[in-house]
């Protein structure tokens, strides 16, 4: 080999060592880069999550939950007054957690307001799709309503409502429930067997099939013995329901 | 790369946008699992710090699109770290979702696999940078 070749070929191998020097040295510089991209991620995420958890999942249950309820008259599980001139179907399933915030939320505000004043009667379906848990609870609330007392047991249960068919509602939970809510539970757990506690899961599932209730909660309003039909605001935004059954009750 | 960056982060920019109009409409988001989305939207963790946590992720993905917008290792490097970021959030959200307020909403869910992808994809890109050849 000449030493022009061998000067060539030192000078070839020099400069791909440079190249690869190079390179190592852009993907270290990259990779620390990342590193420090994800610490900075990691603690503003971290911020975020602090502030974040502060939130909580529920709505602490009303104070006294006896107080929205007190004076106002219960019929064959309608509240309010008989002769009230519009009546709001509430369909639910009593494990559905939504369900529950409209009852903290909407249904407080339409008691408050409507049901208090004689101008609106509040009726419930209670639906029992989501497991077995939603069909011991609907049928122990018909042995609550047997007693003059579904809605006390109706605010009782949502503020103790747990995780959905986590096997919750034991005949303990039911107990509790129904001791807070002034129903004697004995006699209610006894109903929930009963043809009253089966015709009134049926009504719940013959109504909500007429009505082409597709989830929970809905809501329906119905003027007088004129026809029933489903409100279109979400049972979560109480002053949209509330806007809708003004606009009902001045047609 | 950077194409594929840029789809998901317009699909996340899709449904941040759905749930932020969702938000300030007050109605539930059409969800296909029973409740999870009212449920997840409605809660106390539906916003951080006042602001609705639809609005930070379009905020994000708003971001992201413009750090993709250019290219250059400092483009690359912000659109890394935004992407990390939203990911670290989403992951955070979907654990609440799953272990504190026992709901699913498939649109965050959606989210945060579109987070998923764009953290890969924005990674990949400041490792290996511009095409160029690191080994």
């Amino acid at each position: 080999m000449s030493k022009q070749a061998v000067l060539e070929r030192r000078r070839a191998e020099r400069i791909a060592r440079e190249r690869a020097e190079r390179a190592r040295e852009t993907r270290t510089r990259r990779l620390w880069r990342l590193g420090a991209v994800a610490a900075a991620a990691a603690v503003l995420v971290a911020g975020a999550i602090a502030v974040s958890s502060g939130g909580g999942a529920k709505p602490a249950p009303p104070a006294n939950t006896s107080s929205l309820l007190a004076g106002i008259p219960e019929h064959r599980g309608v509240l309010g007054d008989p002769n009230a001139p519009v009546t709001v179907t509430e369909y639910v399933d009593l494990q559905c957690p939504i369900c529950a915030r409209a009852a903290q939320s909407t249904v407080p505000a339409l008691i408050r307001d409507d049901v208090r004043a004689g101008k609106v009667k509040l009726a419930v379906r209670t639906l029992h799709f989501l497991g077995p848990d939603s069909v011991r609870a609907a049928r122990v609330a018909a042995g609550a309503e047997h007693q003059g007392r579904l809605w006390p047991f109706l605010e009782a249960f949502y503020a103790r409502q747990g995780a959905e068919n986590s096997g919750y509602v034991t005949d303990g939970f039911l107990r509790e429930v129904s001791k807070a809510a002034g129903v004697d539970a004995a006699e209610a757990l006894g109903q929930a067997d009963s043809a009253f506690a089966t015709g009134r899961l049926d009504r719940a599932n013959a109504d909500a099939a007429r009505m082409g209730v597709s989830g929970t909660p809905t809501l329906t309003v119905k003027r007088g013995d004129g026809p029933e039909r489903a409100l279109a605001a979400s049972p979560l935004d109480a002053s949209a329901v509330q806007a809708e059954l003004d606009r009902e009750a001045a047609r | 790369m950077r194409a594929a960056a840029v789809g998901v982060a317009l699909a996340g920019l899709g449904i941040a946008t759905y749930l932020t109009i969702v938000h300030y409409a007050g109605g539930t988001p059409v969800c296909a699992v029973a409740h999870g989305c009212a449920v997840v939207q409605t809660s106390d963790y539906s916003e951080l710090a006042g602001v609705p946590v639809a609005v930070l992720g379009l905020g994000g993905y708003v971001a992201v699109l413009a750090a993709l917008a250019r290219d250059g290792e400092g483009w690359r490097t912000a659109a890394a770290f935004l992407s990390l970021a939203g990911l670290g959030f989403s992951a955070w959200l979907t654990y609440v979702e799953v272990a504190v307020l026992h709901a699913i909403c498939i649109w965050c869910v959606g989210s945060a696999l579109c987070m998923v992808a764009l953290s890969s994809l924005t990674v990949v890109r400041l490792v290996r940078g511009s095409g160029m050849p690191v080994a």
